[in-house]
């Protein structure tokens, strides 16, 4: 049974539904429950954006509020990751990696590799990605690329809320560390969310659009962005097919080759700054793989190589459009 | 008159042959390594070993813990193998960690080892994360974190204080003060003359002991493991100590006083030391000594011989176990 | 006992101070509730004590150095009174000596001030740091501060008030006969090797020193006390709570412990803070000065002020001695009263106290 939900609800269920399920689920964070040893209520926030709110009064003490110290509240959630919980932390916005990155991508990223094998890090890391809620630059980065880059982590990035249920709970039964990136502009985006458990595979992207005619490759609010553009662009008689890329690792490639194959056009839009972006990313690797079947140059559509503007004026140019996805689409029709 | 033991004759061998096997294994390295055998680096714990295997003699398979990168003598104190660990150090596939890893990063979780760490001062998060799992599972093991006078300055050992502090972490946090951070004197680099004075300031009680005096370090490591173990929340275990060699092999060492490495392995050699009070309280006789001396100088050969003839990894190892799929 | 002063000299009396950091540090902030009196209070201590010296006319204070970083927020401390054109504090010199960061310190500084001829030693630490002075002190009478975690033999007093006390008592000859007091201590011999213990000597099962400090209960043999107070905590208090003896009467304490499982005589008693424990006592009675008792057992380690120190074995055959009237200490209590009635702080006398903050003299 499907019922709308929110992505923000939709979170919410996939760690209420795993802390049933598994009793080594442990959930920790800053303010994830809120008003801990204050003389108000408990579960005064449930997270800042109210995204884990209730699951203390069923769940109790297997969420934690933790203090302001991400290296030594993610080092233990990674630690104990190897000892025998399954612990989901929180990284209040992965803007904040800084204090706590050594954690991330020298531990938990490197272990079963540098301990030949033998060691299991299976720890999710629920972190808040991108621009548009007016959060300025501290707040409103969307990191991915350079956590795709460090071998040993897995990276994913839902775009609506029944994947983000699927691929959270995946995450949490994964046995690698995941870094699970949630748009907090999509918060209130509602879809059909199932209400049993299930989950959804790693690197299989999601054809969410068909189309012969250029191929357009984004992942979590960009994929919205997309969905504009090719209605706009479907009105001239261009048929874009989008893929949401949803895991950025493991990537299902193979997906975003097959499509190219058949469109011959490929438009990568990526949130991230253009430097090493996923965009720049895929754009080589299709390149590489499919270049026979590309009938214009590849496009990429990306931020600007700029911090994230505080002003609505500019955060608002800042994000890929939908006018400047479909620019780039036009692009690659020309003759 | 003579100094008598809580040890029976049983654990004082044992206690004997875990310290002369890391001394005699950090040793054979040191030669080696100046001869051009070991690739990468290597950072030997001779000198501290009164420490690592005081604690380690109270500690079993459930309790773990994180190491720093100078991790020989708590991997071999916490019962890892120690032809695994040579094979590593080699490079080997035959090593604990398949060659993967190396000094830097030895492992053996099945013994409660997580890892020699190259990243100084990581290891006080991963420990609570040990000790958070113990206390959530309930199955009494503790965890344990060693860092250096030097890396008890990083963020990361403060602010696991007091995550642990906060949550009652069955935590003991070792401070291995040998009074250098590589070439750094801890009078220099630290701000106050004692680490158990910054445990206080998180709500963390601490001692302070003679890290080469086997049977202070193994008194005061049993209260504060005892007292983790049983609800009483974290403490700070403060071992000042001596490292024979430098920083890292091959470390010229220019910043010691004149005389200064002869003056500690004549006079604070906790072995020696450990050696005299066993045998003039009548308790073991030298000759027991001398025939673990003969054993464990064998099994480091033998070590060795393994290592050298042992398979390195082939191509195909250089992509495996990145994860557990993917 | 009162013991005579000193005869004052015309020249200006110098006063040493001996804070080390050393103490407290130890196992009892694990198996009992000992605090931690942390660099930057042993720092205000030792302002507070040249703060009152200075009051009463002393120029010049010698200080042990370490390297722990009392040195450098004192150095601070006095700086920035110097700044503000304040003229509260003595001349410090730190005596020129290697640091060790051991008790070993308190000794040498304790002898070299003695050496150049100090009037009085000030004392910051625990039993054991008083007890390494005294080791090397010998004439020359001192006054201490609390800061360890045994309270037996050092008060906490404000410091202020001891550095005014000791200034008093070495600068006026007037109070001689008040302000000094002769104190008792134990002597142990074993195997050729003499140490004093200036409150306890507990002799213990426990054949090794290890971590020093004395828990176990159940492992105490015998103990000899110079005083005993029913009001403190440490070792010293077993004897306290069964027959006090203060300092000044010369005999001491002898207890026999009897840890069998019902023992005659059962005594709650505080032995370290927060720790009270039931203890089993066969028996207890005067320690009469001058007289080796031996120790009872065979084999054993022997605690001095509550730290073992060291083991013994058969036919080593420890004694333990009284002595009377062994080392001075600077009565501050007397000194102040003593000030107080004799308006030693008023009007002309007073040449340091600013006329402004001194009340009218009604003499």
């Amino acid at each position: 049974m499907a019922r709308k939900l929110s992505m923000k609800d939709a979170i919410n269920e996939a760690l209420d539904q795993e802390m049933s399920r598994d009793p080594t689920v442990i959930v920790m964070g800053e303010d994830i429950v809120g008003g801990s040893g204050s003389p108000g209520e408990n579960d005064a926030w449930g997270g800042v954006l109210g995204v884990t709110k209730g699951l203390y009064a069923k769940h109790g003490d297997r969420l934690m509020d933790t203090p302001l110290s991400e290296s030594a509240y993610i080092g233990a959630a990674i630690g104990a990751s190897t000892c025998g919980l399954r612990p989901v932390a929180e990284l209040m916005f992965l803007d904040f990696m800084g204090v706590c990155f050594d954690q991330i991508f020298n531990q938990a990223a490197k272990f079963r590799y540098m301990f030949g094998g033998k060691a299991e890090t299976p720890v999710t890391i629920r972190a808040m990605v991108g621009a548009g809620f007016r959060a300025a630059a501290q707040h409103s980065q969307m990191l991915t690329p350079i956590f795709t880059h460090i071998p040993g982590l897995k990276v994913v990035c839902a775009s609506n809320a029944y994947d983000a249920k699927g691929l959270l709970i995946q995450s949490i039964r994964d046995n690698d560390p995941v870094i699970f990136c949630e748009h907090k502009n999509l918060y209130g985006h509602e879809t059909d969310v199932p209400e049993e458990s299930y989950t959804i595979p790693f690197a299989e992207a999601n054809i969410v659009r068909e189309g012969g005619d250029a191929t357009i490759v984004g992942y979590g609010l960009i994929v919205h962005r997309a969905q504009e553009a090719a209605d706009t662009l479907a009105k001239e008689g261009i048929d874009c097919e989008i893929v949401d890329l949803r895991t950025l690792s493991p990537i299902d490639i193979d997906s975003v080759v097959e499509s190219v194959e058949n469109t011959g056009r490929l438009v990568c839009v990526d949130e991230a700054n253009p430097r090493c972006s996923i965009a720049a990313d895929i754009t080589a690797t299709v390149s590489q793989q499919a270049f026979g079947a590309l009938k214009a140059a590849p496009q990429l559509v990306t931020a600007p190589h700029t911090p994230v503007p505080f002003s609505p004026a500019l955060e608002d140019i800042y994000i890929p459009s939908a006018a400047s996805i479909a620019d780039a689409v036009r692009k690659t029709m020309a003759p | 008159m003579n100094d008598v033991f809580p040890l029976g004759k049983e654990d004082l061998l044992k206690a004997y042959r875990t310290m002369k096997t890391i001394r005699e294994f950090e040793e054979r390295l040191h030669v080696d390594f100046g001869r051009g055998d070991i690739p990468g680096f290597v950072h030997l714990y001779a000198g501290e070993e009164a420490a690592a295997t005081g604690i380690m003699m109270h500690l079993n398979d459930k309790d773990r813990i994180a190491s720093t990168h100078r991790g020989h003598g708590h991997c071999i104190a916490k019962g890892v193998d120690i032809n695994a660990m040579m094979g590593e150090i080699y490079g080997k596939s035959t090593g604990a960690c398949h060659g993967k890893g190396g000094s830097m990063h030895i492992a053996d979780l099945s013994k409660g080892m997580m890892g020699a760490n190259g990243i100084l001062g990581a290891g006080s998060p991963l420990a609570c994360g040990a000790a958070l799992a113990a206390q959530k599972l309930g199955h009494g093991g503790i965890g344990m974190s060693f860092t250096g006078d030097g890396a008890s300055n990083q963020g990361t050992f403060l602010e696991s204080l007091n995550l642990a502090a906060i949550w009652n972490l069955p935590m003991v946090f070792v401070v291995e003060n040998n009074g250098y951070a590589e070439s750094t004197s801890v009078d220099y680099a630290t701000a106050v003359d004692s680490y158990v004075d910054r445990a206080a300031g998180f709500g963390v009680p601490g001692v302070t002991v003679d890290g080469t005096d086997f049977f202070a370090v193994h008194e005061a490591a049993g209260e504060v493991i005892r007292r983790a173990r049983e609800g009483g929340g974290p403490s700070l275990l403060e071992c000042k100590m001596i490292r024979f060699f430098g920083h890292f092999e091959g470390d010229a060492q220019t910043y010691r006083a004149e005389g200064e490495t002869e003056d500690n392995r004549s006079n604070r050699d906790c072995l020696k030391q450990f050696r005299a009070r066993v045998t003039e309280a009548g308790v073991i006789d030298a000759g027991a000594l001398d025939a673990i001396d003969g054993e464990v100088m064998a099994a480091i050969d033998n070590a060795v011989e393994q290592a050298i003839a042992a398979p390195l990894p082939g191509a195909a190892d250089l992509t495996t176990d990145v994860y557990v799929s993917y | 006992m009162r013991a005579r002063g000193p005869a004052v000299s015309t020249a200006k009396p110098v006063v040493g101070i001996i804070a080390n950091p050393v103490s407290a540090r130890d196992i009892r902030r694990i198996v009992a509730y000992a605090g931690n009196m942390q660099i930057t209070d042993r720092a205000n201590i030792v302002l507070r004590l040249l703060a009152g010296l200075g009051a009463v006319g002393i120029e010049r204070v010698l200080v042990m150095p370490e390297n722990s970083g009392i040195r450098q927020h004192v150095v601070r401390g006095l700086e920035r009174s110097g700044n503000l054109g304040e003229a509260r504090f003595p001349k410090v010199e730190y005596l020129d000596m290697a640091v060790t960061t051991s008790t070993g310190d308190s000794v040498a500084a304790a002898r070299r001030m003695r050496e150049a001829g100090v009037a009085a030693i000030i004392v910051l630490g625990g039993d054991g740091t008083h007890r390494a002075v005294v080791s090397a002190c010998g004439d020359i009478p001192i006054a201490g501060v609390s800061t360890g975690t045994n309270n037996a033999f050092p008060r906490f007093q404000e410091p202020t008030t001891v550095g005014m006390a000791v200034g008093l008592a070495v600068t006026d000859p007037e109070l001689g006969e008040v302000a000094f007091r002769g104190n008792k201590l134990l002597e142990v011999e074993v195997a050729g090797r003499r140490e004093i213990a200036l409150v306890d000597v507990a002799v213990v099962a426990e054949r090794y020193i290890g971590a020093r400090a004395l828990w176990h209960t159940r492992n105490f043999q015998e103990l000899f006390v110079t005083f005993a107070e029913a009001e403190v905590i440490g070792m010293s208090v077993i004897a306290g709570l069964l027959d006090p003896v203060d300092r000044a009467t010369p005999e001491g304490r002898h207890v026999r412990f009897d840890n069998s499982d019902d023992p005659a005589c059962r005594l709650r008693a505080p032995i370290a803070p927060g720790v009270v424990e039931t203890i089993g006592i066969e028996s207890w009675g005067a320690l009469l000065p001058d007289t080796p008792c031996p120790v009872g057992p065979e084999q054993g380690s022997i605690a001095f002020d509550g730290e073992r120190e060291l083991s013994f074995s058969t036919g080593d055959h420890p004694t333990v001695t009284l002595r009377t009237d062994a080392f001075r200490t600077i009565d501050v209590s007397a000194c102040m009263h003593y000030g107080a009635r004799k308006r030693l702080l008023h009007g002309e006398r007073a040449e340091h106290i600013t006329p402004a903050t001194q009340p009218e003299d009604s003499a």
